[in-house]
C-alpha cells in the first residue's frame, strides 16, 4: 500500500528523484563542525514563529484601541494556553536573530561567501533584511510604550532623506504621527507580505545552497563528485546530528520562553502607547542596537548619522567583492591577517550592541563613534587584506 | 572536544553581550533611581521625615465627635454608618477626587503618617495640589480622631486593599476595576489620568513600585502621585494582589515549563543515541 503510493506519486512528481537531489544524495563534506548546523536552526525558529505566529494571530486585534488590550488581557490571561504562544513568538523573534547572527558569523569566519557562493551570501543577506523589517514591523504590534516610541523614531528617520523625506515619513505613517494607520499597514506587512517574501528567498537561498555546496571549515573547493567519495548524505547521517544540535537548541529556547524571557518582553512594552509621554530611554531590540548606536553616534552628526546606518546595514553585502583572495586563502583558520578583522570586529559588533542600548553621552559616545569606524573599518580592510594575500598565493609562499 | 570549544566561545560572546544589553544597561539607566532609593532608604515605613505621631492616647468617643464635625461634611465612614455626604460625581466635580471612605483606612495607613496627613495634608503627601485643606487640628483632637479610626478598621487584602488604598485615582480594568472618579474630573486635579494597574507589576517590577508607593516624589520628581503612607504589611499584601493580577499563569507557567524541559531533554538523549549509531562507521 506504502509502496503503492509512493509509486503512484513518483510517476507524477518525481519524489524519489526529488527526495535524492534534496536529501539522500546532496553530500557534505566531513570537515564541518555543529556551525554548519545553524542553517536548518534558521528554519526551525522560522517555523515555529510562523506556527505561533497564527495562534497569537487568532486573538490579536489590529487596531489602536484594542491591541494592547488584544495582547495583554485576551492572549496573555483569558485563552488557554495563550501565553505560551505570545512567550513563543516573542522569545523565538528575539533567538531568530541570534541563531541567524551566528549563521553569518560562520558564513564570514569560513569564508562561505567567496566565489562560487556569492548568490547564497546575497540571497542571505536579503533574508536577514526582510526578518530585521518583519522583527520591527511586529514590534509594533503590542502596541505598548516601546512599541509605538521605536516606530515613531524609526519612521523619523526617512524625513531626513532630500527632497521626499517629509512627505514619505507620512506617507509610511498614514499620517502625522504614528497612530491606527501605521499599526494596521504593519500589521498587514507583518502577516502577509514580508513572511512570503522570507519563504520566497529562503527557497533560492537553499536552491543555490544544493548547486554550489556547503563550505567546509578549511574552504577547501571540492566538486560534487569529491564530496560524494569524501564526504556524508545530507540524509541521514548529517540530519542525524542536526536533530540532535536542534534538541540541545530547543532545551535553550524553552528555558528562556518560560523561565527567562524579560529580554524579549521589555517591562516598559507592557505600559500601553501614549503619544504624549516620551519614555526616559528610547531603543530597539537587541539585534538592533549596533546599527542603532551607528546612527547615533557617527561623527555625532544627525545626517552623517543615518547615512552610517544606512551604511553599515548595507555594506555586509558586498562582502564578496570586498574580499577577493583566492583559494587557500577562503577560511579565517588558514587567513592569518584576517582571523585578527574577524576577531576584532565581532568584539566590536558586541561592543556596539552593548553601547547601543547605553544612554549616548559622555563617554559612552565616543566609544561608540569610535565602535561604528570600527565597524567600517573591518569591510575596508578586506581590500587590503586580499591584496597582502593575493601576493603571497602568487609567491607560492603559502602554508 | 573542538565542537564543545565552538560552545563555549559562543557562550561567551552571547554571555557578555546579555550582560552588557540587560544587568550593566539597566543599571546604568536605572542609576537614579537606586540612588534614590538609597538615599531616602526606601522602603521608609516609619516615614522619618515626618517624625512620631506625638504621644497622646486618644479616646475614640472624643474621635468621633470631632469626626463628625471636622470630616464628615468630605468623608464617609460607613462601617459606623456615617454615609458619605455626596454622591461620587458631584464629590468629584468639587474636590477633584472622590474624598476616600475612612472606615478601615487606619489599618493600612502607618500611624504617624496619619497623624501628619491630618496636620498637613500637603507636606506629608508632598503634593501640593492636594485637595484636603490643613484643618488646624491640635494634637489631642487629631490622636483622638485616629483612635476612632482605629476602633472601625478592620484589616482588607486583594482586591478590597487595592479599591480603597488606590481605587480612587486607579483602576485596574482587566479585574473589572474602575477609578472612583472620572478620568476627566482626575486629569483636570492631577494633569493627567492616572495608569491603570492591571500589569503595572510587569511593567515596573516589585522593587521599583514598592519604593514609588512609599515616596513617589523621591522616584519621579514633581508626579502627582501623593504619598499614601501605606504601612509594610499593606505594602506587601498590595505587591502579592499586583502580582498575582499581572501574571496569573505564573504556577501554571513553571509547571508547564518544567514538563517541556524536562521533555527536550528526553529528546537530547535520543537524538545523540541516534546520532552516535549513524555516525559509528565514519570517520
Amino acid at each position: 500500500m506504502g509502496n503503492k503510493l509512493i509509486k503512484w506519486l513518483d510517476e507524477r512528481l518525481a519524489i524519489t528523484t526529488l527526495w535524492r537531489v534534496l536529501m539522500a544524495e546532496y553530500y557534505l563534506p566531513k570537515n564541518i563542525n555543529w556551525l554548519w548546523s545553524s542553517g536548518v536552526l534558521t528554519i526551525l525558529v522560522f517555523v515555529i514563529l510562523v506556527v505561533s505566529g497564527i495562534f497569537v494571530l487568532m486573538y490579536y486585534k489590529p487596531d489602536a484601541k484594542l491591541a494592547f488590550d488584544s495582547v495583554n488581557k485576551t492572549i496573555m490571561m483569558d485563552v488557554s494556553f495563550g501565553w505560551v504562544f505570545r512567550h513563543v513568538h516573542a522569545v523565538g523573534a528575539s533567538i531568530m536573530f541570534l541563531v541567524l547572527f551566528i549563521h553569518m558569523g560562520r558564513g564570514i569566519y569560513y569564508g562561505s561567501y567567496k566565489a562560487p557562493r556569492e548568490i547564497l551570501w546575497v540571497t542571505g543577506f536579503i533574508l536577514f533584511v526582510l526578518m530585521s523589517a518583519t522583527a520591527f514591523t511586529g514590534y509594533l504590534l503590542p502596541w505598548g510604550q516601546m512599541s509605538y516610541w521605536a516606530a515613531q523614531t524609526i519612521t523619523t528617520l526617512f524625513s531626513k532623506i532630500p527632497v521626499i523625506g517629509p512627505d514619505l515619513v507620512i506617507w509610511i505613517r498614514g499620517n502625522y504621527i504614528v497612530e491606527d494607520a501605521t499599526l494596521t499597514r504593519f500589521f498587514a506587512l507583518h502577516v502577509t507580505l514580508l513572511p512570503a517574501l522570507i519563504v520566497v528567498f529562503t527557497v533560492i537561498h537553499l536552491y543555490a545552497l544544493r548547486i554550489v555546496g556547503s563550505n567546509n571549515e578549511d574552504g577547501i573547493p571540492m566538486t560534487k563528485e569529491e564530496k560524494k567519495e569524501k564526504g556524508i548524505p545530507f540524509w541521514p547521517v548529517f540530519i542525524s546530528k542536526e536533530f540532535f544540535v536542534m534538541s540541545v537548541f530547543l532545551f535553550f529556547f524553552f528555558y528562556l520562553v518560560f523561565f527567562n524571557y524579560k529580554f524579549a518582553m521589555d517591562p516598559i512594552n507592557f505600559e500601553p502607547a501614549n503619544y504624549l509621554q516620551t519614555p526616559p530611554h528610547i531603543y530597539p531590540e537587541w539585534y538592533f542596537l549596533s546599527f542603532y548606536e551607528v546612527l547615533r553616534g557617527f561623527f555625532f552628526s544627525e545626517t552623517l548619522g543615518l547615512i552610517g546606518f544606512v551604511l553599515s546595514m548595507v555594506i555586509p553585502l558586498f562582502l564578496p567583492w570586498l574580499d577577493t583572495s583566492p583559494y587557500p586563502f577562503i577560511s579565517a583558520k588558514h587567513r592569518p591577517l584576517f582571523r585578527i578583522a574577524f576577531w576584532v570586529f565581532v568584539a566590536d559588533f558586541v561592543a556596539l550592541t552593548i553601547l547601543g542600548k547605553l544612554p549616548p553621552t559622555g563617554l559612552f559616545a565616543w566609544l561608540g563613534f569610535i565602535a561604528s569606524l570600527v565597524y567600517f573599518g573591518f569591510f575596508l580592510a578586506l581590500p587590503i587584506i586580499s591584496k597582502i594575500e593575493k601576493k603571497q598565493a602568487a609567491s607560492g609562499g603559502v602554508r | 572536544m573542538k565542537e564543545l570549544k565552538i560552545l563555549l566561545v559562543i557562550v561567551v560572546i552571547v554571555g557578555i553581550t546579555y550582560w552588557g544589553i540587560e544587568p550593566l544597561a539597566h543599571s546604568i539607566m536605572h542609576k537614579h533611581i537606586e540612588e534614590a532609593i538609597e538615599k531616602y532608604n526606601l522602603p521608609d515605613y516609619k516615614f522619618s521625615d515626618l517624625g512620631p505621631a506625638p504621644a497622646i492616647s486618644g479616646d475614640a468617643a472624643q474621635g468621633k465627635k470631632n469626626f463628625q464635625m471636622f470630616c464628615a461634611s468630605c468623608h464617609g465612614l460607613k462601617a459606623d454608618g456615617i454615609p458619605a455626604p455626596m454622591d461620587p460625581k458631584t464629590a468629584a466635580a468639587s474636590f477633584g477626587v472622590v474624598p476616600p471612605d475612612l472606615s478601615n483606612v487606619a489599618s493600612f495607613t502607618a500611624e504617624n503618617f496619619l497623624y501628619h496627613f491630618i496636620k498637613d495634608p500637603a507636606r506629608a503627601s508632598e503634593f501640593k495640589k492636594i485637595s484636603m485643606p490643613a484643618m488646624g487640628l491640635d494634637d489631642k483632637q487629631i490622636m483622638d480622631i485616629i483612635a476612632y479610626l482605629k476602633s472601625t478598621a478592620k484589616k482588607i487584602h486583594g482586591a478590597e486593599l487595592f479599591k480603597e488604598a488606590c481605587g480612587r485615582c486607579h483602576g485596574a480594568k482587566y479585574q473589572k476595576i474602575y477609578a472612583d472618579t472620572p478620568a476627566d474630573a482626575l486629569k483636570k486635579y492631577l494633569g493627567k489620568v492616572p495608569p491603570d494597574l492591571s500589569i503595572i507589576m510587569k511593567a515596573k517590577g516589585e522593587h521599583y513600585l514598592v519604593a514609588f508607593i512609599n515616596k513617589p516624589q523621591a522616584l519621579l520628581p514633581g508626579t502627582s502621585m501623593p504619598r499614601v503612607g501605606l504601612n509594610e504589611e499593606a505594602t506587601e499584601d498590595l505587591m502579592k494582589y499586583l502580582d498575582e493580577i499581572s501574571d496569573p499563569h505564573k504556577e501554571q507557567r513553571k509547571k508547564v515549563g518544567l514538563i517541556v524541559l524536562a521533555y527536550m531533554l528526553v529528546m537530547i538523549g535520543l537524538t545523540y543515541a541516534w546520532k552516535k549509531k549513524i555516525w559509528r562507521n565514519i570517520h
